[in-house]
C-alpha cells in the first residue's frame, strides 16, 4: 500500500462527505500540529483490514491484529454493518477508520460488567484500522480496563476507535493503560462517547512511551449526565503523546471534571487540548478542566490547549493549565535528608503522577499501572 | 568536629558572609544569635550546600574533607542535619515511605542492613507517640497541610530517626506553642550523647532553658563578633546586639 491518500469525490454517503470536507489531517491541522501526522500518513504500509471471526467465549475481550479472538461471557458480541456514526465529529480519521472499517466490533452489556479490552497489534509496517462500539444497558455499571501489546510493531500505524453508548442510569467506567514502548508504532484512537441522562462516564487514561499515540475524544452530556475524564501522559526520548478531548454540555445540569497530568522527558512532546462546550440548553452545569506538566528536561515541550465555551450565564466552570519543572525547593528538602537526586526526582514524578493513578479503585489496576510507568520512567 | 573558615557566601549578588569562623565542637551545643539579616539562615544552607547560597571562599572541615566539594545527599549522608525554618509541603509523598527512603539510604551507605517495612513501621509509631504528634501523621503527606507546630515537631521526628552527627536547627522555636517547644526540647535533648553536635539557631532564649547550651555565638554582619558561655544570652537580651562588641 502507497502513503494514506483520500480519493471520495463520488461517495455520497454522509460519513463520506464529511470526511472528504475535513479531509485528511494535516501538520497544519489543529488537533493533530504537533503529532507529526504528515510523515504517519506518508509511510508505506501493509493495509490490513479487519476480519469477521467467531470468537470463542472466554473472560476478556481480545483484538488480534484486527481479529477478534475472544469475548467475555456475559456480553453479547457482534459485527455490525449499519453502525451509524456520530456525524458531528470533528476527528477526520474517525471518519476514515469507519470508512475503513465498514463492519464493526459490536459489543452489547446488558447487566453489571467488568472485563479486561485487549489489543495485540504485533506486525510490521502494518497500517490496522478497527472499530469497537459498545452499548450499555440502562442501570448497569460496566468497567473495562483497556490494555495494548504492540510488541513487533515497528513502523505500524493503529488507528481504532470506540464509540460508547451509556444509556440512561448507567455508568461506564474505563480505564486504558497503554503502554508503547515501542519507539517506531503509532497509535491513534478517535473515540466517541455519548452519555443519556443520568449516566455517567469515568474515563481515566494513563499512557506511557516513548513513541506516537493520540487520542481523540468527543463526549456528549446529556441530562443530568456527568464524566470525570483524567488523562495520564508520560512520554520519553522523541515521542509526541497526549489527548485532544472535546466535551459537550448539551443538556441541563450535566456536569464534567477533567484532569490532565503530563510528564516530560528527554526530547519527548505532550499534547493536550480540551475543550468543553456548554450549549444554550445546557443550564445549571457545572464544567471543571486542569491540565498540569511538568518538563523533567530542557528541551522537552509541552502544548496544552484548555478551552471553555460557554453560551449561557447560569452555569459553575473554571479551568488552568500549568507548566513547570520540579519543585527545586521540595527536590532540595528531599536530598538534605540523603535521598539522591534520581530518587528525589523519582519521587516528586511519582506523587505527580499517583494523584490520578490513584484514583482507579481496582487495586491490580493500580500495581499494573505503577509497573508500566516505572518501566517507562526508567528505560 | 566541624571547622567552618573564613566562609564568605553570597545570596545573588549580595554578599552575606564575610570571612566567617567557626568551630564546633564534639559532644556540645553550640547557638547562633544575632540580627535579622546578619546571616544565621545563610551558614545553615552553607553548611548543608542549599542551591541559594554561593560559597566564594573559605572550606568546612568535617570528617577529614572539605564537605563544600560534595552534594546536599553526601553530607546528609555524613551525618550532617538541617532542621528548615520552613519545611517545605510535598503532596503526594508518604510521610513514612519518605522517611524510610532516607533511613535505607543511610544504611546502605554505613553498610548495615536496610529496616524493613514492618519494623520501620513500629519505629516510626514510638517516635511519633513520644513526639506527642497524632497517629496520622505516619499516613499524611509529607508536611502537606502541616500547622507550623506540626512541621516543626515533624523534623525533630525526622532527626530521632535519622540519628545524624551534626544537628542543626534553624528557629526550630519560632512559632511554637508551650507545649510544642517542650516536646521539641525532649526530643533534642533525647539526642544528646556526648556525641553529638548541635548547632542552634535562634532569636529567644526560650528554648535554651530547655536545652542548656555550652556556647554563644554572635553573628553580626557576616561574622562571629563574639562567642561566650551561656551567660551572654543575658548580656544580650539586657542590652542589645549593639552593644556587643567584637572579639579580638
Amino acid at each position: 500500500m502507497q502513503a494514506i491518500t483520500l480519493e471520495l469525490a463520488d461517495a455520497k454517503h454522509p460519513l463520506y462527505e464529511r470526511l472528504s470536507s475535513l479531509g485528511l489531517p494535516a501538520n497544519k491541522t489543529e488537533h493533530y500540529k504537533h503529532f507529526a501526522i504528515k510523515a504517519l500518513l506518508e509511510q508505506k504500509y501493509t493495509l490490513n483490514m479487519p476480519k469477521v471471526s467467531t470468537p470463542s467465549e472466554g473472560e476478556k475481550l481480545v483484538i488480534q491484529n484486527g481479529v477478534v479472538t475472544e469475548f467475555p461471557k456475559g456480553v453479547k458480541l457482534s459485527f455490525k454493518d449499519d453502525f451509524a456514526v456520530d456525524i458531528e465529529h470533528y476527528d477526520a480519521l474517525y471518519f476514515l477508520s469507519h470508512a475503513l472499517t465498514p463492519v464493526v466490533i459490536y459489543v452489547e452489556v446488558l447487566k453489571d460488567a467488568v472485563f479486561e479490552l485487549e489489543h495485540e497489534f504485533t506486525q510490521e509496517q502494518t497500517f490496522l484500522p478497527y472499530r469497537i462500539c459498545i452499548k450499555t444497558a440502562a442501570n448497569t455499571r460496566v468497567e473495562v480496563f483497556e490494555k495494548f501489546q504492540t510488541q513487533g510493531s515497528e513502523k505500524s500505524l493503529l488507528l481504532y476507535g470506540v464509540d460508547a453508548e451509556v444509556s440512561a442510569d448507567s455508568t461506564l467506567c474505563w480505564i486504558r493503560d497503554e503502554n508503547t514502548l515501542d519507539e517506531d508504532a503509532a497509535v491513534i484512537g478517535t473515540h466517541h462517547y455519548d452519555i443519556a441522562k443520568q449516566g455517567a462516564l469515568e474515563l481515566k487514561t494513563f499512557d506511557f512511551g516513548s513513541g506516537l499515540a493520540l487520542h481523540l475524544y468527543k463526549i456528549d452530556l446529556s441530562d443530568y449526565a456527568w464524566t470525570d475524564a483524567s488523562h495520564l501522559v508520560l512520554a520519553t526520548e522523541k515521542a509526541r503523546r497526549g489527548n485532544v478531548v472535546f466535551i459537550n454540555h448539551n443538556r441541563p445540569y450535566a456536569k464534567s471534571v477533567q484532569e490532565a497530568r503530563t510528564i516530560l522527558k528527554d526530547e519527548a512532546t505532550g499534547i493536550f487540548d480540551g475543550r468543553i462546550r456548554v450549549d444554550h440548553e445546557a443550564r445549571f452545569s457545572n464544567a471543571k478542566q486542569n491540565s498540569k506538566a511538568v518538563l523533567l528536561s530542557e528541551i522537552a515541550s509541552m502544548y496544552a490547549k484548555p478551552q471553555l465555551e460557554i453560551y449561557i450565564d447560569e452555569l459553575e466552570a473554571s479551568h488552568g493549565s500549568t507548566i513547570g519543572e520540579l519543585d527545586i525547593d521540595a527536590l532540595f528538602y528531599l536530598r538534605s535528608r540523603g535521598i539522591t537526586l534520581d530518587e528525589a526526582k523519582k519521587m516528586l514524578v511519582l506523587a505527580f503522577a499517583d494523584i490520578l493513578i490513584d484514583t482507579v479503585g481496582n487495586e491490580e489496576a493500580v500495581k499494573n499501572i505503577h509497573a508500566d510507568f516505572e518501566a517507562t520512567y526508567y528505560k | 568536629m566541624m571547622n567552618i573558615k573564613n566562609i564568605h557566601a553570597k545570596i545573588g549578588e549580595k554578599a552575606i558572609l564575610k570571612g566567617l569562623n567557626l568551630e564546633l565542637e564534639k559532644g556540645k551545643i553550640h547557638v547562633i544569635m544575632g540580627p535579622n539579616g546578619s546571616g544565621k539562615s545563610t551558614l545553615s544552607k552553607a553548611i548543608v550546600g542549599h542551591y541559594d547560597v554561593d560559597v566564594t571562599e573559605g572550606e568546612i572541615l568535617y570528617k577529614g574533607q572539605n564537605i563544600l566539594e560534595t552534594t546536599p545527599e553526601e553530607r546528609a549522608l555524613s551525618g550532617i542535619f538541617l532542621s528548615f525554618q520552613n519545611p517545605v509541603e510535598i503532596p503526594g509523598v508518604n510521610n513514612t515511605y519518605f522517611l524510610r527512603t532516607a533511613l535505607n539510604e543511610k544504611e546502605k551507605n554505613e553498610g548495615k542492613k536496610e529496616t524493613n517495612a514492618a519494623q520501620f513501621l513500629k519505629l516510626m509509631r514510638q517516635h511519633v507517640e513520644q513526639l506527642g504528634m497524632k497517629p496520622d501523621m505516619i499516613s499524611r503527606a509529607l508536611n502537606d497541610g502541616f500547622s507550623g507546630g506540626e512541621k516543626k515537631r515533624n523534623e525533630i521526628l525526622q532527626m530521632e530517626i535519622l540519628q545524624p552527627d551534626v544537628i542543626i536547627l534553624d528557629e526550630i522555636d519560632s512559632g511554637l506553642d508551650i507545649d510544642a517547644l517542650k516536646a521539641v526540647s525532649e526530643g533534642i535533648n533525647r539526642m544528646k550523647n556526648g556525641e553529638r553536635t548541635f548547632l542552634v539557631i535562634t532569636h529567644y532564649s526560650r528554648i535554651l532553658d530547655y536545652i542548656h547550651p555550652d556556647y554563644i555565638h554572635v553573628l553580626q554582619d557576616g561574622q562571629i563578633i563574639k562567642t561566650g558561655g551561656p551567660e551572654l544570652v543575658k548580656t544580650l537580651e539586657a542590652e542589645g546586639y549593639q552593644a556587643i562588641k567584637k572579639d579580638l
